[in-house]
């Protein structure tokens, strides 16, 4: 699923550089769970945004699915974050202006999705989290759990193989933790790959497999 | 699927309707305000020239003079007096006049439905109507060459005239009474804008034949001749014909500009009609740098637009927006603006153009709002406004949306 090699990431701000990554090597099989743990500045978050094709990596190579992901354009990028990947963050990152139903529609229509497949699956993802009946409702108007079932119907929306989750529970009591965490199970089940970025040990061990991460290294 | 994202862009922007309402209200209001500078300096200027018209279109009006240098021995300060018979002897020799016209005129007592008045009666030909742009209200007529011919005893009389003497009744068959000798009115002047005159408004005046002014006047020469030429651009030859061709008979020379006096109204008009064309050059200069200003305006909203939605930028980009998405939303929302304002602009000024024109205003020439109040609302300021403020516009709208779309989608989905 996922193979990265001697991956760098070197950010600079004029004078200072600074190595976020130091020759990450790392291989994922499809269906797998796994969380990401490290301390603050670890560069847990810099390798899933290089994973999730948000960023690219200064040097070192990246294979998503067999494809070769280094030296590819913005717009290609897009393209795959869009049919391939499905982002889940700690705060939601819902559009605030869009009912629920407009949130989980959106990846649909940059994937030129036609109208009636789209509300189709849209109908589908809002059953399986269980807000049918809060599909007209906006963010503001759902509590925080609600707002993360959301996030997750909409990384689902074009079927993605890979899940990538930055602290999804930290914005959420323990007991709305553990139904996000359900539902992440639910997932890999489906045959998903979850790369979940956490904190907590109670939300790792969820996971099968857990990568440490210290100073830009995996350990 | 285009269509299907633009749908969604819209339903989004109708959504943050009070976040745009600022941009969309700056836009209506400089529409509205540069298509009424535009439309009140064109009506203003409109209204000057049909006002300069008033007096009479296409017209050249010779005086008697005084010689101001010697001509073959005679001396300077000799007295120019013209005559009857220098119309005949005009319209002879100068092929290119069309109309000519004697005029004499003076005060005299009229009475008439029972009131009594003193006017100034003016002796014209029958070709003085057309050139002095007057017209006959219903009923009524100007006077013709048989009134000429046979030195009939009917008049002309201005509206204040006709309201003066006869306030409640139709003035025309009704008798007036000139010096003692009686007159039938055969005509009432249809109010006309007249911005510049001698002797008083022609709305005070009477007009009778000239061959019956000579009967109850004794004055052998006339006061003015009238002329009006085929072509607006021989006003500059005529003029010099008439000083030749009189200068010959009653010996002054031609080149002496006080022998006779002289008002070409047409070189006027041409100074005037300058004078109005600069100033709506002049206003649109002011339209133009008002709406530069607003075009800075409207970048700068748009910019603050795109900063407050940075980490929505970041999310769309998250889930798959490319770049042309972005700017195809920006662009959007900027066409979307663009049309509601100019739209509201537009329609607000049209109504007040038209609510404007609907004030009934005074023939009386000092009346500043016979000026202000005939705002013209015409089809090709709006052409020329909203295609300037179009491209505006979309200038200040693609910059924003070009930041946008490069916007990092790591750094934009950190921002707070």
């Amino acid at each position: 699923m996922i193979e990265m090699e001697n991956i760098s990431k070197v950010y600079r701000m004029g004078e200072i550089s600074l190595e976020a990554l130091k020759e990450v090597s790392l291989r994922i099989e499809p269906a797998e769970f796994i969380s990401i743990m490290g301390p603050s500045g670890s560069g847990k978050s810099t390798l899933l945004n290089i994973i999730g094709c948000l960023d690219t990596p200064t040097a070192g190579s990246y294979f998503l699915e067999e494809k070769n992901v280094a030296g590819l354009g913005f717009d290609q990028l897009s393209t795959i974050r869009n049919r391939k990947i499905g982002f889940v963050f700690q705060n939601f990152n819902l559009l605030p202006y869009a009912t629920t139903y407009e949130n989980i529609e959106l990846p649909m229509l940059f994937n030129g999705r036609t109208g009636k497949k789209r509300r189709q699956r849209v109908l589908e993802l809002l059953e399986m989290v269980g807000l049918v009946d809060w599909q007209h409702h906006r963010p503001s108007e759902l509590s925080g759990g609600q707002q993360q079932r959301v996030a997750i119907a909409r990384a689902l929306a074009n079927d993605p193989s890979l899940i990538l989750a930055d602290e999804p529970t930290g914005n959420l009591d323990s007991k709305t933790g553990e139904e996000i965490m359900g539902l992440f199970v639910e997932l890999q089940k489906q045959g998903r790959t979850i790369l979940m970025v956490t904190h907590d040990n109670n939300i790792a061990a969820y996971s099968q497999r857990t990568i440490r991460l210290l100073d830009g290294r995996v350990i | 699927m285009r269509a299907q994202l633009l749908r969604y862009f819209s339903k989004e922007l109708r959504k943050r309707k009070k976040k745009t309402a600022l941009i969309t209200f700056a836009i209506t209001w400089g529409t509205l305000s540069i298509l009424l500078l535009m439309s009140f300096g064109r009506g203003l200027s409109n209204s000057f020239r049909i006002s300069f018209k008033g007096l009479g279109d296409n017209l050249i009006m010779v005086y008697r003079g005084q010689t101001s240098k010697d001509y073959h021995g005679l001396p300077k300060g000799r007295r120019i007096m013209i005559y009857p018979g220098d119309i005949a002897l005009l319209s002879a020799l100068i092929p290119e006049i069309e109309l000519i016209s004697p005029e004499s005129n003076d005060y005299f007592t009229i009475t008439g439905g029972g009131r009594e008045t003193n006017r100034n009666v003016c002796g014209v030909g029958p070709a003085f109507g057309v050139m002095r742009s007057m017209i006959a209200e219903s009923g009524g007529r100007f006077i013709n060459e048989e009134d000429e011919l046979a030195a009939r005893r009917v008049a002309f009389i201005g509206w204040n005239m006709a309201e003066n003497l006869f306030p409640a009744e139709i003035p025309i068959g009704k008798t007036i009474v000139i010096s003692r000798v009686p007159f039938t009115v055969i005509g009432v002047m249809k109010r006309k804008l007249q911005s510049s005159s001698y002797q008083g408004f022609d709305a005070d005046h009477a007009y009778i034949p000239h061959s019956t002014f000579s009967r109850i006047h004794t004055q052998l020469y006339i006061d003015r001749i009238h002329v009006q030429p085929k072509r607006r651009e021989d006003n500059q030859l005529v003029e010099r014909r008439i000083r030749e061709i009189l200068g010959r008979k009653y010996r002054f020379d031609p080149e002496d500009d006080y022998a006779l006096g002289i008002w070409n109204t047409i070189e006027d008009a041409e100074v005037a009609g300058k004078a109005f064309k600069g100033i709506e050059i002049f206003l649109a200069l002011i339209g133009g740098l008002t709406l530069l200003i607003g075009a800075v305006g409207v970048t700068n909203l748009m910019y603050a637009l795109v900063k407050e939605r940075t980490r929505e930028i970041g999310i769309k980009m998250a889930l798959g927006a490319r770049r042309r998405h972005i700017i195809l939303q920006f662009l959007l929302e900027t066409v979307i603006i663009f049309s509601k304002g100019t739209f509201w602009g537009t329609a607000i000024a049209y109504a007040i153009v038209r609510l404007t024109r609907l004030v009934p205003i005074s023939y009386e020439l000092s009346g500043i709002q016979t000026y202000l109040l005939r705002p013209i609302f015409s089809l090709d300021i709006l052409i020329v406004f909203v295609v300037v403020l179009g491209i505006l516009v979309f200038l200040s709208g693609i910059f924003p949306a070009v930041r946008a779309s490069r916007l990092n989608p790591v750094e934009a989905l950190r921002y707070e």
